[in-house]
């Protein structure tokens, strides 16, 4: 029981997102949607970036998981109370956040994975870039939930909870380097793109496939703000499930 | 010496707010549940028995007190008690788009019950709580009842040793409440020990065994509803229409308790003709009855338990 970690019940609730979130099948169609139309925005008006596009329409797909987290876990909160139904139980809070972050990831992983089979066809990376990929996904789903999860929990009415997800939405995932290339960001602002979780991936899985050009100081800033913010915010998205589940 | 299975020590709770003033919902509440009772809290909205539910199942911190589970001080072992309780939250509802067999089947295997055993208990749940027809059907296209039924079926498949349940009725028609009542009272008599909040006088009177009157955050009478009925002072009531005004010209015959504009006399069955004769020189109406729970809520209250 790793730093006292307790898992059991882990993948039954997982499950249960999972069938919960099949049951909003439309929801899963159109989560790609978005995507879907800022790539064929790309393909029409700069083809020359598309692959760059693929590799952001991946990367944002996994931290709209994040948007997901917030309102599934507030909705089960506010509106269904069956968070009290867990946390009264013998399955651990951290069991409770990442069953569910881990179930509506497994839930919309199908578009995800369309997307990374147009991304192979238009751009045959090698393995290397496609292990960056997998790497930077993980630490951005580890942060997009983790942060989705902590404002959940600060609210007491849906209504106050949807701003706060279209919010970071967009300013994580639209507005920085993530569908276009980092070098038209002004040079002064490039750091702020190479920290950010979102845009720091997408610049890394760029790098590795050879679609950008960083430097190494370029990757150890963007791969060492990734690493730290996904490890950092999975634990502390874990102490957090753990305080949320007793009110003081 | 019956097990205690629950035991609450001046348990006190504040809630603090930026924009205003703090709120004393508990003002301690001391309590003690034997294993295998039914006990019901019972008190008006705002009375504090929704907090004392949640400090006692692990929610919610106590501002001061203890309460302690089977031994184990919820406030400091909470991961050792979790696994001796379940819940039914207040307005809760199952996942809409599970099917009620779904949902407690998931819960107990969230709760690390094994498969076959998750499966029986699960069906024997259903059936008790009468889902069987609907047992396949998404919880969203069920009727409020019948997702309170499926909520209470999640809770007592669990089995668990200690079961809160807030206002588990809520909602239920007749004959939904008395299936539900029975389901309670079959699993206290295999050992589960059952706490619940109420404030259906019917319900508390029909299914605890014991009952705690909660009004402003204080336990202000605690008993069986016999010793609480009796505490009021006789055996039949007297319902005075329009007597509201009239508690002096009966206060002779028995103890009076005003309810909006009616006016109910507590007494025997030997002052009984005499009350009645007078609220018909009054050219009022009258109904006799046996004296309930809502005479005693309403005498120890002082209040309507549905008045806000």
């Amino acid at each position: 029981m790793a730093f006292g970690l307790k898992w059991s019940g882990t993948a039954a609730f997982c499950a249960t997102e999972v069938r919960v979130q099949f049951h909003e099948w439309l929801a899963i169609l159109t989560g790609t949607l978005v995507q879907g139309v800022l790539l064929v925005f790309v393909w029409v008006l700069a083809r020359d970036i598309l692959p760059i596009a693929l590799v952001g329409a991946l990367v944002y797909s996994v931290f709209l998981i994040g948007q997901r987290v917030l309102n599934e876990a507030a909705y089960v909160r506010i509106d269904h109370k069956l968070n009290e139904l867990y946390h009264a139980s013998p399955m651990s809070p951290e069991a409770y956040f990442i069953g569910m972050s881990s179930g509506i990831f497994l839930a919309y992983l199908p578009p995800i994975l369309v997307i990374a089979a147009v991304t192979l066809v238009v751009a045959p990376f090698g393995p290397l870039p496609w292990a960056v990929m997998v790497a930077c996904l993980l630490a951005v789903w580890s942060v997009s939930s983790s942060l989705g999860y902590f404002i959940s929990t600060l609210f007491r009415d849906m209504k106050t909870i949807w701003p706060y997800s279209s919010l970071i939405t967009n300013l994580l995932g639209i507005v920085p380097p993530v569908f276009y290339p980092l070098h038209l960001v002004p040079e002064g602002w490039r750091w702020l793109a190479l920290v950010l979780p979102t845009s720091s991936a997408a610049a890394l899985v760029n790098g590795a496939a050879g679609l950008e050009v960083l430097s190494s100081g370029d990757v150890l800033l963007a791969g060492g703000s990734l690493a730290i913010e996904g490890i950092g915010l999975l634990f502390f998205g874990i102490y957090w499930a753990r305080r949320a589940a007793r009110e003081a | 010496m019956r097990e205690v299975a629950l035991e609450a020590e001046e348990v006190r709770k504040t809630y603090h707010s930026r924009s205003g003033p703090a709120v004393e919902a508990l003002r301690g509440i001391s309590m003690a549940v034997g294993k295998g009772e039914r006990v019901a809290l019972l008190g008006r909205n705002g009375a504090g028995k929704t907090t004392f539910l949640r400090i006692a199942s692990t929610l919610l911190a106590p501002s001061s007190g203890r309460v302690q589970v089977f031994g184990l001080d919820v406030s400091r072992m909470p991961e050792e008690v979790r696994p001796l309780i379940a819940v039914v939250p207040q307005e809760g509802k199952p996942f809409f788009h599970l099917t009620p067999r779904e949902q407690v089947y998931a819960y107990l295997r969230a709760r690390g019950i094994d498969r076959e055993t998750a499966k029986a208990r699960t069906e024997q749940a259903l059936e008790q709580m009468d889902l069987g027809e609907i047992a396949d059907r998404l919880c969203i296209t069920l009727s409020g009842g019948q997702k309170q039924r499926a909520m209470v079926a999640t809770v007592i498949a669990t089995e668990a040793p200690l079961l809160f349940l807030d206002e588990p009725t809520i909602g239920l028609d007749p004959f939904a409440r008395r299936s539900v009542w029975e389901s309670l009272r079959r699993l206290t008599r295999s050992g589960s020990t059952i706490l619940l909040t109420t404030h259906y006088l019917d319900e508390a009177e029909a299914l605890s065994q014991r009952l705690y009157i909660l009004e402003e955050g204080r336990v202000l009478v605690a008993g069986t509803a016999d010793e609480l009925k009796h505490q009021v002072g006789g055996t039949l009531r007297v319902t005075i229409a329009d007597g509201g005004d009239l508690s002096e010209s009966f206060a002779s015959f028995g103890t009076c308790v005003r309810e909006a504009d009616s006016l109910h006399v507590i007494t025997g069955p030997e002052r009984i003709n005499e009350i009645l004769a007078l609220a018909m020189r009054e050219k009022l109406s009258a109904t006799v009855g046996p004296v309930t729970l809502e005479e005693a809520f309403l005498r120890v209250v002082g209040r309507s338990i549905d008045e806000e």
